[in-house]
């Protein structure tokens, strides 16, 4: 009779070398010593054939398809894909729809912000910082979710306008979120400036210059902090920019210092602006109806997101499916800096490098190939050894 | 019929107590758009706080008791999640997170796209939501874990072991 | 400068010389260029590049249909809000256009995404391995294209 417990042994665990796992890491690096001598990125993991998905849907049931794109930015792609429809259509969504979805778009970018910040203070092993500044998120998540019923994928917009509207009850709330929110950010702003081990992995690291930053294409935070000024709501103000300015954000260091100074800039930035459409919101309806065919035609918009420009292009044939739908992520424009950056710089480093660019894909699974170019080996790390790699070498320079 | 045995019926609860108590959670992405990481990454901040209940996230599938898994399953990932789920040891438990997991979600019929977890691997418990609060996720592993207790357990061994066998 | 000179300047750039192109403003901010001769290409990149006209945003593949038997690409040159947009159409079979990259280095991950999708081979592009497809996706099949069998990529199911 089988004894069921050998099915239970507990094995031991082998160390960074996985031999059972042949497929090719998502990052390859080449490595002499501690220097990164090439890198290369194999993107692909999150492609799930959107665009031809589009094709076979119609122009409403897109809208729902694009929000999920990507989960931190949804709703700038739902806004992007209204405005491109409305301008195909040749409707103009109501001031107040648009006021409303400038704010939703703003209180979004504050919450990715947030996000990043965690997530980049993980990535350098401030573990501490990550829990605060989620824990802070959490009160932009609450507007957000008091707002649009959702704390993700809000679903705010419609074509034509949006579904819900601003009262003084919650005008009133947000205003209270935004006061605690702006406290927190002079906190970290003060905290970035200082603390002298967040210093060190960030200043002079990952230096972009503005001619490099021009040339390999990048685009939001990651090129304004190598002062290019390209900012689509200042440069190309689309909806209620144009009633509502924002300033640009730009710093002229190029290092991850600056990439970090950049965006909580935005931070104080976006709140200001909120509380401006709070106090100037336009009398109005919420929407405008379109019809359920959208007239043959192009129409491309660029869209500021959180991580940079955001391109749509649609052609319409006339029915109610889309001809073609093109998406342009921001971070398919800053991965190929990243890549060169990395070139040059330490193995330890590279962890920051890419958490600078505010990338938006999955953030836990990534093995990495290092192959070393001394004698030829290479081996398999998880990202998790690569982070925990970058903590112990400064903790080790710091000694 | 199990012969009886004290030692071994000692180890198994004390086993299932520290699985049942601090399960090691292991969260893999297969190709979602990260609605649902977020919120599950959220369950580890000063809100929600899931390790006060034991539970940790670890980044090794040696080590792991449960899967937490979100995502529609891309080709690309299709391999690693595969590995990933053989190099668990037994028990292990998947929880399929958020409407992708279930059946593909809005990208259902896609062509890169496997359509839900349960169409690569066993699957043990379901989070729906688009994506699902943190309290839902916490919910869902607490259920999970719930039904992990001894009687709950033994009875799925021979069920353990017919997945086992329809993997090979 | 401001929109109107842009496109104004533009358009002088890429009327100039021998180069065939056609002209046209579809829609205010955006200037529609055209292509005629492929050869040109390259070089028209090479004008506008040379007086700072825009950064290139986006590479869109399109397919016109079984019935046109052609495809086109256009390229996205955008600055500040306006756009000039150029437009390459080529045959559906052997579909072939000159690379960006040594111009233009951050044109590779568009143009290595145009090729996968669409089938149109990019010479000089060096860069020989997939984008998004997964190594495993049978050759020949191009997602994009109107007319793209994809039946056996999505009749699998994943399930061991």
């Amino acid at each position: 009779m089988e004894n069921k417990i050998t099915s239970e042994s507990f094995t031991i665990p082998m160390g960074p070398q996985h031999p059972a796992l042949k497929e090719p890491g998502h990052f390859q690096f080449t490595v002499d010593g501690e220097i990164v001598t090439r890198a290369y990125v194999r993107l692909g993991y999150a492609h799930r054939g959107i665009e031809k998905a589009a094709e076979s849907r119609n122009w409403v049931q897109d809208l729902y398809l694009l929000e999920r794109v990507c989960g931190i930015c949804s709703h700038i792609h739902s806004f992007a894909y209204c405005l491109a429809v409305e301008q195909l259509a040749h409707v103009e969504a109501p001031p107040r729809a648009q006021a409303i979805r400038v704010l939703v778009a703003e209180l979004e970018r504050i919450h990715s912000h947030f996000l990043w910040m965690g997530v980049s203070a993980h990535e350098a092993g401030f573990d501490t910082l990550f829990m605060y500044s989620w824990r802070d998120r959490e009160t932009v998540m609450d507007i957000l979710e008091g707002l649009t019923g959702n704390r993700v994928n809000y679903s705010a917009n419609i074509l034509g306008g949006v579904k819900f509207d601003v009262d003084d009850v919650q005008a009133a709330s947000i205003r209270k979120g935004l006061d605690f929110l702006e406290e927190r950010t002079n906190h970290y702003l003060q905290v970035l400036g200082k603390d002298a081990m967040f210093l060190q992995r960030t200043r002079g690291i990952g230096v972009m210059t503005r001619a490099q930053a021009e040339v390999l294409g990048a685009v939001g935070p990651t090129a304004r902090a190598s002062n290019v000024m390209r900012d689509m709501r200042v440069t190309a103000p689309y909806s209620a920019y144009r009633q509502f300015s924002i300033r640009m954000m730009l710093d002229s260091r190029g290092d991850l210092e600056a990439r970090f100074q950049v965006r909580v800039q935005e931070l104080l930035e976006s709140i200001r602006l909120i509380r401006q459409i709070l106090d100037n919101l336009p009398q109005g309806e919420l929407s405008v109806h379109l019809p359920r065919r959208i007239p043959a035609g192009e129409a491309a918009v660029r869209l500021e997101a959180p991580r940079g420009e955001v391109f749509y292009y649609i052609k319409s044939n006339g029915t109610d499916k889309p001809e073609r739908l093109k998406v342009r992520t921001p971070t398919i424009c800053n991965l190929n800096s990243v890549i060169r950056l990395a070139v040059g710089h330490q193995l330890a480093d590279v962890p920051m490098i890419l958490a600078g660019i505010d990338p938006c894909f999955s953030c836990n699974d990534r093995m990495v190939t290092l192959a070393d170019e001394r004698d030829g080996s290479e081996r398999l790390m998880t990202w998790s050894e690569l982070r925990q790699h970058g903590i112990d070498f400064y903790k080790q320079a710091a000694k | 019929m199990k012969e009886p045995n004290v030692w071994r019926d000692v180890m198994n609860g004390l086993k299932t107590w520290a699985r049942v108590n601090s399960p090691w959670v292991l969260h893999f992405n297969s190709g979602s758009c990260n609605g649902c990481d977020i919120e599950i990454l959220a369950t580890l901040t000063p809100r929600y706080d899931m390790e006060r209940m034991g539970v940790k996230l670890q980044a090794s599938p040696r080590h792991a008791d449960v899967l937490l898994c979100t995502g529609p399953v891309t080709r690309q990932a299709r391999e690693r999640l595969i590995r990933i789920y053989e190099q668990m040891n037994e028990p292990k438990f998947v929880v399929a997170v958020g409407s992708c997991g279930i059946s593909g979600g809005v990208f259902q019929g896609c062509y890169n796209v496997m359509g839900g977890i349960d169409q690569v691997i066993p699957v043990n418990a379901y989070i729906a939501g688009c994506p699902p609060r943190p309290e839902a996720i916490i919910d869902g592993v607490v259920k999970l874990l719930a039904s992990l207790m001894p009687a709950q357990r033994d009875a799925r061994l021979p069920q353990v072991e017919q997945e086992k066998a329809a993997i090979q | 400068m401001n929109n109107e000179e842009i496109l104004t300047l533009a358009e002088q750039i890429v009327k100039s010389w021998d180069w065939k192109t056609e002209v046209s403003r579809s829609q205010p901010n955006q200037l529609d260029v055209n292509i005629l001769n492929l050869e040109q290409f390259v070089p028209i990149v090479v004008g506008l590049r040379v007086k700072r006209l825009g950064y290139l945003s986006a590479i869109v593949g399109l397919d016109l249909g079984r019935e046109a038997n052609q495809l086109e690409v256009l390229y996205y040159f955008c600055e500040q809000s306006s756009m000039i947009v150029l437009h390459l159409r080529i045959p559906r079979q052997n579909a072939r256009i000159p690379s960006l990259c040594e111009v233009i280095p951050s044109a590779e991950v568009f143009e290595r995404e145009l090729r996968e999708m669409f089938g149109i081979e990019i010479t000089g592009l060096k860069t020989i391995e997939y984008l998004y497809l997964p190594e495993d996706w049978p050759d020949g099949v191009f997602p994009m294209r109107k007319d793209a069998d994809l039946t056996m990529v999505t009749a699998q199911t994943g399930k061991v």
